[in-house]
C-alpha cells in the first residue's frame, strides 16, 4: 500500500515539477537555515559543560547601587579569594585571575630562551594556582595541583606550545616575555583547550604574584567552589561580613577612599553559576571575555523557526491551491473503496516523502554554505556527520515536519465528495482564498520585518564607520610591538619622519581603538573646597606629536610643546567631557590631580576612544613614555609603498624582529565587528526568508493564472488589452503585500528601536527606511508575480478555449 | 430483490424556490437486470444514478439495498455499503493518470486489503478476460478512449460487485468503440452482473432489459 502511495507521490512530483521544486526547494532552504542556526545555538550552549562540579562552581559578582543604578562588577580585591576560603567553611576552594593590561596581561612578546626572533601573542593572564583546579583545565603535560605555585611559572595551551615548540617538548622550556631577560618564565604545564569549550579562553597563564595586597584596589576576578549542599543564598548574605571586617576598615584609613565606605555599606554579593558565564552575563558587566549573548541565541532561533514556518506555509498553500488537480483522484479513490483515513494517510505519506527529500537537500545546502556562515559568525562549526544522534534528530524532525505541514492539506483534500468532484464542478470556496491570502500576508510581513532589520543594522554600521569621531582614523599605520626598539625609538621616529610620505609620527600605546592600553583614575580639582568624590577618568601617556598625528582638535589653550620642558612633567590636556565633569569654567591654568598634580594647558575636542555603544568618558593626556605602539600618519594614498619603506627602516633597526602593523581604521572597524557580524547573519537569513516567500508567491500566482486561464482567454477574445489582463492578475497580490507592509512596519520599528538603544550614538529611525523596506518587498513581489501575469496575458486564447 | 426506491424526492433550494431534481421515484431492481435510464439533459438521470450509487443523498423517501435501509444509515455505513457492492463506470473513464493499467486495476484491491499474491492473480485474471495483457504497463494517456473505458470497466468489476453503475459509458467514444463496450456490458449481464446505465442513445438502451424514462426528475 505504502509502495503504491510513494509511487503515485513520486509520479505526481514528476508531472508537476515546478510546484514540486518550489515545495521541496522552499523546504530545503528552511531546513538549511534551521540546521545552521541549530548548530550555532548548539555551539553557543556547549560552553562550560566539562566541569565535574559545575553546579558547585561560581564566579563572584558585586552589586553596588550608585545613583539609583545597580553597578555590577566582577573585579575584587586580591585577598578576597583567600579570605573566602579561610573564613567560610562552605567554600571548598577559591581562586582568582587578573586579565588587566595595566598589570601586564593581554598582549606580550614571547621568545623561547636562546632564540632571537620574538612573536607578539595575545591571551596572557595572571592566574592563581587554585583556579587551575576550579576550571578543571585538561593538562596534557604538567600537574594542575602545582603548575602555577612557583613564581615565573607559565602554563600554555597546546596550540601555542605546538606553535612555539614544534618538536613538542614545551614542558620545562624557558621563555622571555617582553624582552625581560632578567625574569625568564618556565613552562610548567600544557593544557589542551581544544578538548573543552570554556569561557576562559586564555592561552598563556602566568603565575599570579600576591603583591599589591590591599582591600582597596579591585583587579581580580574571583571564583569559588562550594561544598556540596551549600545554601547559596545564605552564603551570599554571609559573605557580606567581608565588607565590614576587611574592606571598610581599610577604606577608612585614607581620606581619598573614605567616600566609598557609604557605597560599600549598600553592597551585595551575587554568585554566578559558572555555566551561565558564557551566555548569560549581562552586557553591563565588563570582564574582558568574549561572550555569547543569550538574546542572539533566542533571536536566531526565532528567525530559524520563522523561515521554516514560511516554507511550511508554502507547502500548505500550494497543496490546497492545487487541490483541483487531486480532487478527481480523491473522488475516484473514494468510489472504488478508499476510506478517508486511507486518503489522509496517503497524503501524509506524500508530504513526509517531500519532507525527506527536502531534508537531504537542506542538509547539503547547509553544508555548502557552512564555510561562509562560519566566517561571518566567527565560529568553526562542522556538520556532525559521524554522530548517530544527528541522523536520528534529522529523521524524526523530517517526519514531524512532514506530518505537521501535511496535516491540513491531507484533511482538506480527503474531504471532497466524490459525486461533486467527479462531475468536475469543484469550486474552491472563498474561505480558502482568505486563508491563502492570510498566509501570504504573514510570509511577507516577516520578510519585511527582516528587511527593515537588515537596513537599519546596515545604516547604523555605516553611521558608526563614517561618524565624525573627533580624530582622523584614515591613513594611520600603527607599528605594533615597537617596545623591542628600546633606546632606538627616537632615532626610528626621526628616520620615519625623513620619509617623504610620512607626515607625523607619535609614540604612544594609548590609541582610540580597542586592544590598546586603558586605565582607570579618579580626578579632582586641587584647591577644591567641596568634598566631591572625584571624576572617574583615564590618563593616557602620549608624546608631543600625538595630537597632530591623530588629528585631534584643540578647542582651548594649546598643544604640548617641545620647547617648554615643564610640559613633560606637569602639563595636562583634558577633553571637553573632563572639563565639564570637573566643572572647570575656564580650564586653562587650572590645577587638577589624580594623585599626581597637573596644570591644564589645553582642552581637546571630545573624540570617540571607545566603541560607539558608550558615551565619551573624561580623559586626560600627559607626556609620558609608552613605547610599544608607534602611529605613523601617511600623506600619500600609496600605502604599499609606504609599508615597504617603513618596513625597511624597521629592518635596519631591529632586523631580527618581525614587522607587525595595523591600520587605525581597520582597528576601529574591528571594534564594531560584532555589529557587522550580526548584520551579515541577519542579511543572510532575511535573504532566505524573502526567497522562500517569493517562491511561494511565484507558485501561487502560477496557480492562479492556471485557474483563470479560461477567463483570461475569453477576455482576450473579447478584446481586452494586455494592460488590463496584467492588472487583473497582479492587483490582488499587491493588495496582500501592502497589508503585510502595514503590519510589518510598526513591529519592525519597535524591535529595531530596542536594538538601537544599545548604542549611545545611533541613527534616528526615519520613515525613509520603512518606505524603502516596503518598496523592496513590493518590487520583489511584483517581479515574481509579473513573470506569470505577463506570460498569461500573452497566451493564444484559442488554444486554451479549444481544449474546453 | 437487489434494491428498491420508494417515493424518493431530492431537491435544492435556490432563491427561495424549491427546485426538484428527483420527484417521487419508485423503482425496483432485481438481480441480473440490465436497466437503461434515459431522458433529456437535466432530467435527473445522473442524479438518480448517484442516489442509487449512494454517492449522493436524497431528501425524502426510502431506499432499500439488499434489505438494508439506506435512508437510515449513517454516511459512513452507506459508504461501506457501496464500496463493497457497487462498481462505477464513468463517461470520462476517470483513470488515474499517474498509474499504469495494471496499477489502476489493482487499486480497489489495495483498499479491500487483499494480499499481494491474491491481487496479482485477480489483476492478471482481469487483464486476461479483457484481453489487455499487452497494455498492462501503459499509462492511460497512451491508450485510445475505447481501451481506457475497457480498463475502467475492468476496474469496476475486479472486486466482484453486485451492481455496476455506468454513467454514459460510451459518451466519449466513437460508434465502433461504443458498440464494443455495449457488447461487453451485454456479455457481463448474461454472466449475471446487474447493470444500470445512463444513456442518450436509443441504440444503447436496446442492449438492456428495461428502460426507465425520466423527465424533469419524474419517471414517465
Amino acid at each position: 500500500m505504502i509502495r503504491n502511495y510513494l509511487h503515485i507521490a513520486w509520479r505526481s512530483l514528476k508531472k508537476d515539477s515546478l510546484f514540486a521544486f518550489i515545495k521541496i526547494g522552499g523546504f530545503a532552504i528552511g531546513i538549511a537555515a534551521c540546521l545552521l542556526i541549530t548548530l550555532f545555538i548548539n555551539d553557543e550552549l556547549s560552553y562550560d559543560k566539562h566541569y565535574a562540579d559545575s553546579e558547585r562552581t561560581y564566579r563572584v559578582i558585586s552589586e553596588i547601587p550608585i545613583n539609583g543604578e545597580v553597578l555590577k562588577n566582577v573585579y575584587f580585591q586580591l585577598p578576597l579569594a583567600d579570605v573566602l576560603e579561610s573564613d567560610f567553611p562552605e567554600v571548598e576552594k577559591a581562586g582568582k585571575y587578573n586579565s588587566s593590561e595595566l598589570f601586564g596581561a593581554g598582549k606580550k612578546t614571547i621568545q623561547p630562551y636562546g632564540e632571537t626572533k620574538s612573536v607578539i601573542e595575545d591571551g596572557f593572564v595572571f592566574v592563581s594556582q587554585p583556579m587551575l583546579e576550579i576550571l578543571e583545565l585538561p593538562f596534557v603535560e604538567g600537574q594542575p595541583e602545582n603548575a602555577l605555585t612557583d613564581p615565573l611559572s607559565l602554563v600554555i595551551s597546546k596550540k601555542k606550545a605546538d606553535k612555539l615548540f614544534p618538536k613538542g617538548d614545551a614542558l620545562g622550556k624557558t621563555v622571555i616575555l617582553d624582552y625581560d631577560t632578567a625574569n625568564p618564565y618556565k613552562i610548567t604545564g600544557v593544557v589542551d583547550r581544544s578538548s573543552i569549550k570554556s569561557h576562559f579562553d586564555y592561552d598563556y597563564l602566568m603565575h599570579l604574584r600576591d603583591t599589591n595586597f590591599n582591600w582597596v584596589n579591585t583587579n581580580y576576578i574571583t571564583y569559588i567552589k562550594v561544598q556540596k549542599n551549600t545554601d547559596i543564598d545564605a552564603l551570599k548574605t554571609k559573605m557580606l561580613s567581608v565588607v565590614d571586617k576587611y574592606i571598610i576598615p581599610e577604606l577608612n584609613q585614607n581620606e581619598m577612599t573614605k567616600k566609598f565606605v557609604d557605597l560599600y555599606k549598600q553592597a551585595k554579593f551575587d554568585l554566578q553559576p559558572i555555566s551561565d558565564i558564557h551566555l548569560k552575563t549581562e552586557s553591563k558587566i565588563f570582564d574582558n571575555l568574549k561572550h555569547g549573548d543569550i538574546r542572539f541565541v533566542w533571536l536566531f532561533a526565532a528567525i530559524a523557526c520563522f523561515v521554516l514556518l514560511l516554507a511550511s506555509i508554502n507547502f500548505i498553500n500550494l497543496s490546497t491551491a492545487k487541490s483541483a488537480n487531486r480532487a478527481k483522484e480523491v473522488g475516484l479513490r473514494k468510489t472504488i473503496g478508499a476510506f478517508r483515513k486511507n486518503l489522509v494517510f496517503q497524503f501524509l505519506t506524500e508530504s513526509i516523502l517531500l519532507s525527506f527529500i527536502s531534508f537531504v537537500l537542506g542538509i547539503l545546502l547547509a553544508w555548502a554554505i557552512l564555510p561562509w556562515f562560519n566566517t561571518i559568525a566567527l565560529k568553526s562549526i562542522g556538520i556532525p556527520w559521524s554522530s548517530p544522534l544527528f541522523y536520528l534528530i534529522a529523521l524524526v524532525t523530517a517526519l514531524l515536519i512532514g506530518i505537521v505541514a501535511g496535516l491540513y492539506p491531507a484533511f482538506y483534500l480527503s474531504s471532497f465528495k466524490p459525486a461533486k468532484v467527479l462531475k468536475g464542478s469543484l469550486t474552491t470556496g472563498s474561505k480558502n482564498k482568505n486563508l491563502r491570502g492570510g498566509l501570504v500576508v504573514f510570509q511577507f510581513a516577516i520578510s519585511i520585518i527582516l528587511i527593515i532589520g537588515t537596513l537599519i543594522i546596515y545604516k547604523q554600521m555605516d553611521y558608526i564607520l563614517n561618524k565624525e569621531l573627533g580624530y582622523n582614523k584614515e591613513q594611520v599605520l600603527v607599528v605594533q610591538g615597537a617596545g623591542v626598539l628600546g633606546d632606538k625609538v627616537d632615532s626610528f621616529k626621526k628616520q620615519l619622519l625623513e620619509l617623504p610620505m610620512v607626515s607625523n609620527v607619535s609614540v604612544s600605546d594609548y590609541l582610540p581603538v580597542e586592544g590598546t592600553k586603558r586605565n582607570g583614575n579618579t580626578f579632582k580639582k586641587i584647591d577644591d573646597p567641596t568634598e566631591a568624590v572625584g571624576v572617574p577618568g583615564q590618563v593616557w601617556a602620549i608624546d608631543h606629536d600625538y595630537v597632530k598625528t591623530l588629528g585631534l582638535e584643540i578647542t582651548l589653550g594649546r598643544d604640548f610643546s617641545i620647547d617648554r620642558p615643564s610640559d613633560a612633567t606637569d602639563a595636562v590636556l583634558i577633553n571637553q567631557k573632563m572639563a565639564l565633569e570637573l566643572e572647570l569654567e575656564n580650564p586653562i591654568g587650572k590645577r587638577i590631580t589624580n594623585g599626581d598634580d597637573w596644570v591644564v594647558v589645553g582642552v581637546v575636542k571630545d573624540f570617540h576612544f571607545a566603541s560607539l555603544r558608550d558615551n565619551i568618558a573624561p580623559l586626560a593626556l600627559v607626556i609620558s613614555n609608552s613605547p610599544d605602539m608607534i602611529s605613523v600618519r601617511i600623506g600619500t594614498s600609496d600605502l604599499n609603498e609606504s609599508i615597504a619603506a617603513i618596513s625597511e627602516i624597521w629592518g635596519r633597526n631591529v632586523g631580527n624582529q618581525a614587522f607587525n602593523y595595523t591600520f587605525l581604521d581597520d582597528d576601529f572597524a574591528k571594534m564594531h565587528d560584532d555589529v557587522r557580524r550580526m548584520g551579515n547573519i541577519f542579511n543572510g537569513f532575511a535573504l532566505f526568508a524573502i526567497l522562500v516567500a517569493c517562491l511561494g508567491l511565484f507558485a501561487l500566482s502560477a496557480f492562479m493564472v492556471e485557474q483563470r486561464q479560461k477567463e483570461i482567454s475569453i477576455r482576450l477574445v473579447l478584446g481586452a488589452p494586455f494592460k488590463s489582463i496584467y492588472k487583473l492578475l497582479t492587483v490582488d497580490f499587491l493588495r496582500l503585500i501592502l497589508i503585510a507592509v502595514v503590519i510589518a512596519i510598526p513591529v519592525g520599528w519597535f524591535a529595531m528601536q530596542r536594538w538601537l538603544e544599545d548604542f549611545a550614538y545611533r541613527i534616528s529611525l526615519d520613515w525613509t527606511i520603512f518606505l524603502l523596506a516596503g518598496a523592496i518587498a513590493l518590487a520583489v513581489a511584483l517581479v515574481t508575480i509579473s513573470y506569470q501575469s505577463v506570460s498569461a496575458a500573452l497566451i493564444q486564447p484559442l488554444k486554451s478555449l479549444r481544449n474546453e | 430483490m437487489l434494491l428498491q426506491l420508494h417515493n424518493v424526492f431530492k431537491w435544492v433550494n435556490s432563491g427561495g424556490q424549491r427546485i426538484f431534481l428527483l420527484k417521487d421515484i419508485n423503482l425496483q431492481v432485481q438481480q441480473g437486470e440490465f436497466i437503461s435510464i434515459m431522458g433529456p439533459s437535466g432530467s435527473g438521470k445522473s442524479t438518480l444514478l448517484n442516489v442509487i450509487g449512494m454517492l449522493d443523498g436524497f431528501d425524502e423517501g426510502e431506499y432499500q439495498f439488499l434489505d438494508e435501509s439506506v435512508h437510515n444509515l449513517k454516511e459512513k455505513h452507506r459508504a461501506n455499503l457501496y464500496k463493497e457492492y457497487i462498481g462505477f463506470v464513468f463517461q470520462s473513464y476517470h483513470l488515474l493518470d499517474e498509474l499504469t493499467v495494471k496499477e489502476n486495476l489493482e487499486m480497489p484491491l489495495l483498499y479491500k486489503k487483499f494480499k499481494g499474491s491474491e491481487r496479482k492473480a485477480m489483476v492478471a485474471d482481469m487483464l486476461d478476460r479483457f484481453n489487455i495483457v499487452g497494455k498492462k504497463d501503459l499509462f492511460p494517456a497512451q491508450l485510445s478512449g475505447g481501451q481506457q473505458q475497457l480498463v475502467g470497466i475492468a476496474r469496476a468489476l475486479i472486486s466482484n460487485p453486485k451492481l455496476i453503475l455506468a454513467d454514459e459509458p460510451t459518451g466519449n467514444l466513437n460508434s465502433k468503440q461504443g458498440e464494443e463496450i455495449m457488447g461487453l456490458f451485454k456479455q457481463l449481464n448474461e454472466e449475471g452482473v446487474t447493470i444500470i446505465q445512463v444513456t442518450h442513445s436509443e441504440k444503447n438502451a436496446d442492449y438492456g432489459s428495461r428502460i426507465i424514462n425520466l423527465l424533469d426528475g419524474r419517471m414517465i
